[in-house]
C-alpha cells in the first residue's frame, strides 16, 4: 500500500467523530408478526384488502420509492415504521410489554431531535382546516358508523361533529367532535378550539394517527378505567392523520397540543386541547 | 458454542423470524460505521443521527427481502446513506464537513517525544486539511474508503455507485490528493 494511504488509514484512526448515539436503544422496533390473520371487523364502510390481517412487517408498500418532499418521506416514514424512538420515557428504555401495547392505540410515533415545522394552516372551516372531514350532526354520524361513538358527559353534547369519508379515514370510519370553549379550557391556539375528540376505528394493523415529538414533549403511558392511554404533553407536537390505507396524509400535518390518546374497546379515542393530565383523563373517563 | 458471538446471518435470521432483540443486536454492532458514514455525507451529527436511525428502521421493515446469506453491513450503509442523501437534496443544504484530530493520545499509544509528537500532529493537520479542502466527490471516496475503511463493495454502497466506479474514482481522487499536497509548501 502506498505511504498515502497508509497515512490516511493512521489519520482515520485520529479522528475526533461525534460520539455515536446508542441507535439500538433509541429505535423502537415493533414485533414483526408474520401470518396472523384475525376475523375482518364488520362495517358499513366496505372492507379493504388487507383489513383484519396482521401484515408480515407493519405496511408493505407505504415506502414509495424516493419520490416525494422531504416531509412526505420523513412522515411516511414515521407512519408505516409504527416506530417509536422513546427517549423521551422517562426510562428511555421501554420494556418489551410496552411494544405490543403501542399497537393498540394506531398511532405511529417517532422521536426526532429537531421537529418539522408544519406550513400555517389555510384559512377556512375548521373541518377543511384541520381535515376532520365533512360537516355532519351526531345523529347522522352515527347511522354512518358500525360503533359506538362516545361523548364525554363532562364536556356534554359537542358543538361541532365531523365525519372523515371512508377514502380519507380508517375503514371503518373517524369521527371528530368538537368542543370550541369550555369553562376553564383555554382555546388551543392549534386548533381554535378547546377541546377535539377524534374517534376512529380500522383494521387491527392499520395507524390512524401519527405523531413527531420533540425533545420537549413527554410521553407517559396511563391507564383510563381498564384502557391503555398515552399522555402526550409539553411542548406542541406534530400531529396528521393517515388515510385508509394508512398513508401519511400531508395536508393534515399540524402542531398539536396536549394529547391523550386510548385503546375504548378496540376505538381509538384522541382527546387534544390545553388541557391538564387531571383534565384529559377525566374527559376520558367520562366517555359514555 | 457458549460465549461465541452470533454471525450475522444467524442473527439475520432470527430477526426476520421476528427477534426483536437479534434485529437489536445487528444495529448495536454496526450503528457506530452507519452513524459516521451518514455524518460524512450530512456534516451533521443531528441529521446524521436521524438518517442512521431511520435507516436502521426501514431496513428493519424490509428484512424480508434481504437475500438469505449475504452480508448485511453494506445492505444497512446503503439504506443509511441513501437516507442521509435524500436529507441533504431534501434540505437543499449540505453543512461543510470539517473533520478534526481528536485531541490528546488514544489509550494504549506510546508517548512520543515533544518533537516528534509535535512534527506528526503538524502532517497529520496538514493531511487532514488537505482532505477537508476537496472536492466532495473525492473526500468521500477517500473518507470512506480510508477514514471508515469500508471495502470496496461497502463504498459502493455507502457512495450509490458501482464498485468498479469506486476503483477508478478512488484512484483519481488519490492523484488529485497526492498533487496538491506536493504542490503546496510545508509549514
Amino acid at each position: 500500500m502506498a505511504e498515502l494511504e497508509q497515512q490516511l488509514i493512521a489519520l482515520g484512526a485520529e479522528l475526533d467523530w461525534p460520539a455515536t448515539p446508542d441507535l439500538a436503544a433509541r429505535t423502537y422496533l415493533p414485533a414483526r408478526r408474520s401470518h396472523q390473520v384475525t376475523s375482518p371487523q364488520a362495517g358499513k364502510y366496505p372492507a379493504k384488502p388487507g383489513d383484519g390481517e396482521i401484515q408480515a412487517g407493519i405496511a408493505h408498500g407505504r415506502w414509495g420509492g424516493a419520490s416525494g418532499t422531504y416531509l412526505e418521506r420523513r412522515w411516511a416514514l414515521a407512519a408505516v415504521a409504527v416506530v417509536i424512538a422513546l427517549a423521551a420515557l422517562v426510562a428511555y428504555q421501554p420494556s418489551r410489554d410496552a411494544i405490543a401495547n403501542w399497537l393498540n392505540v394506531h398511532t405511529s410515533i417517532q422521536r426526532v431531535l429537531h421537529l418539522a415545522t408544519p406550513s400555517p394552516q389555510p384559512p377556512g372551516p375548521l373541518g377543511e382546516r384541520l381535515g376532520l372531514g365533512g360537516r355532519t350532526t351526531l345523529t347522522a354520524a352515527r347511522k354512518q358508523v358500525t360503533w359506538h361513538i362516545g361523548i364525554p358527559s363532562s364536556l356534554g353534547q359537542p358543538d361541532e361533529v365531523y365525519l372523515q369519508p371512508p377514502a380519507d379515514a380508517p375503514a371503518q370510519g373517524e369521527v371528530t367532535l368538537v368542543y370550541a370553549t369550555r369553562p376553564g379550557i383555554a382555546v388551543a391556539g392549534q386548533t381554535g378550539v378547546s377541546v377535539l375528540i377524534t374517534e376512529a376505528r380500522g383494521a387491527v394493523n392499520q395507524n390512524f394517527f401519527g405523531k413527531m415529538l420533540g425533545p420537549g414533549t413527554t410521553l407517559e403511558e396511563v391507564s383510563v378505567a381498564g384502557h391503555q392511554g398515552y399522555w402526550i404533553a409539553g411542548a406542541p407536537n406534530v400531529f396528521f392523520f393517515t388515510d385508509a390505507n394508512g398513508n401519511f396524509r400531508n395536508e393534515t400535518m399540524r402542531l398539536a397540543t396536549n394529547t391523550l390518546i386510548l385503546d375504548d374497546g378496540g376505538t381509538v379515542v384522541r382527546i387534544e386541547g390545553n388541557l391538564t393530565k387531571a383534565q384529559a383523563l377525566q374527559i376520558a373517563a367520562s366517555l359514555g | 458454542m457458549e460465549g461465541r458471538p452470533e454471525d450475522d446471518s444467524e442473527l439475520v435470521a432470527r430477526a426476520r423470524r421476528g427477534d426483536v432483540a437479534a434485529y437489536e443486536e445487528i444495529v448495536r454492532r454496526y450503528q457506530q460505521v452507519a452513524f459516521r458514514t451518514a455524518y460524512m455525507i450530512t456534516g451533521s451529527a443531528a441529521e446524521a443521527e436521524d438518517a442512521a436511525q431511520d435507516g436502521f428502521m426501514k431496513a428493519y421493515r424490509a428484512l424480508d427481502g434481504f437475500r438469505s446469506g449475504a452480508p448485511p453491513r453494506p445492505w444497512l450503509l446503503r439504506i443509511v446513506a441513501n437516507e442521509a442523501r435524500n436529507r441533504v437534496r431534501s434540505t437543499q443544504r449540505r453543512l461543510g464537513l470539517e473533520l478534526r484530530l481528536a485531541e490528546g493520545f488514544r489509550p494504549g499509544d506510546a508517548a512520543p517525544s515533544p518533537e516528534a509528537a509535535s512534527v506528526a500532529a503538524e502532517d497529520r493537520n496538514r493531511l487532514l486539511r488537505f482532505v477537508n479542502a476537496l472536492d466532495e466527490e473525492d473526500r468521500l471516496v477517500i473518507t470512506s474508503r480510508y477514514f471508515l475503511e469500508l471495502s470496496g463493495a461497502e463504498t459502493a454502497a455507502a457512495l450509490g455507485i458501482p464498485e468498479g466506479t469506486v476503483k477508478s474514482r478512488l484512484s483519481r481522487s488519490l492523484a488529485r490528493l497526492r498533487a496538491k499536497l506536493e504542490e503546496a509548501p510545508r509549514g
